[in-house]
């Protein structure tokens, strides 16, 4: 990144999401390239958003708490249990509170 | 292939969700039962990450269960399911949320996340699968304080976020569920990505 981000910088900047989603045509992606190899602090940024990106996505990889997740296999055997009875479709009635 | 599509997302551990709609039509009980778990699962994430809060939580899930149930076995088209997950989770976590009024309203401009040229942002690497027992106790700090920066973004661009970061929604898919193009997308992906940068900077 050069002192006071000069154009080409900022240019890139507005394109790095598109750049490492694949998204920008061939000839859009050799110039960010070019660029990066000549400019090392263009190329850490690169390299801090790809990383931002990958940590976002580790972060949801969360499983429901088992307490969440038993009241939710309640709330399905409730309402398919109800379903199963009466040979309809529930209406709001299969709500289990816990 | 689109390096940001690599992961199927949280949602895309199982099944996926076009076969397991098929499969709900045809009267697999089983495939119903995962349908609905996922459901609610997707309502919970949303709750939890893009809602803020765990406390409405259970109602989210609770309208994802019943509407899921209403819908799957009547959509006509599969491959649609998915979209209509996420906007009927949307739109539900919304409606409540209104009623609040912590929420971040700023705009995200790109002048103020422009790094400076003395920047030295460190992010830090992703979890290595191989990590040891108190690598485990440090990824879940880091998990919370990305967390924490996912709450500072305004409540538009964290959507995005969500959507395509974690449910690992296509770009034409949130476009679908949040109702804008699929530029507007981008730009908003693109200023959070970036905000998100910032914010963990020194972890």
């Amino acid at each position: 990144m050069t002192k006071g981000h000069d154009r080409s910088c900022r240019e890139l900047v507005e394109q790095l999401s598109r750049f490492i989603d694949g998204d920008l045509s061939a000839a859009d992606r050799r110039a960010v390239a070019r660029h990066l190899r000549h400019c090392p602090c263009c190329d850490d940024f690169v390299e801090s958003l790809r990383r931002t990106v990958a940590l976002c996505h580790e972060a949801g990889q969360t499983s429901l708490p088992p307490a969440v997740r038993a009241r939710a296999r309640a709330r399905i055997r409730t309402l398919l249990g109800q379903v199963q009875t009466a040979g309809t479709a529930p209406h709001g009635t299969a709500r289990t509170r816990h | 292939m689109n390096p940001s599509s690599r992961h199927t997302g949280a949602a895309g551990r199982d099944r996926d969700y076009p076969d397991l709609v098929r499969a709900v039509r045809t009267g697999d009980r089983q495939a119903m039962e995962r349908l609905l778990m996922r459901a609610q699962e997707a309502a919970w994430r949303f709750s939890l990450m893009v809602c803020g809060g765990a406390s409405d939580a259970e109602d989210a899930m609770q309208d994802a269960l019943l509407k899921t149930y209403r819908y799957a076995t009547r959509i006509r088209e599969p491959e649609a399911f998915k979209t209509w997950l996420y906007r009927t989770v949307r739109n539900a976590c919304l409606v409540r949320r209104r009623r609040r009024v912590d929420e971040p309203a700023h705009l995200l401009s790109l002048d103020e996340l422009m790094p400076s040229p003395d920047d030295g942002t460190r992010v830090p690497e992703p979890a290595d699968k191989g990590r040891a027992p108190d690598e485990h106790v440090a990824n879940a700090r880091l998990r919370r304080r990305i967390r924490a920066a996912l709450a500072k973004l305004p409540r538009q661009h964290r959507v995005v976020v969500f959507l395509r970061e974690i449910e690992g929604l296509s770009t034409r898919e949130v476009a679908r569920v949040v109702g804008i193009s699929e530029a507007n997308v981008k730009t908003r992906l693109h200023r959070a990505r970036l905000f998100l940068r910032r914010e963990l900077e020194g972890l």
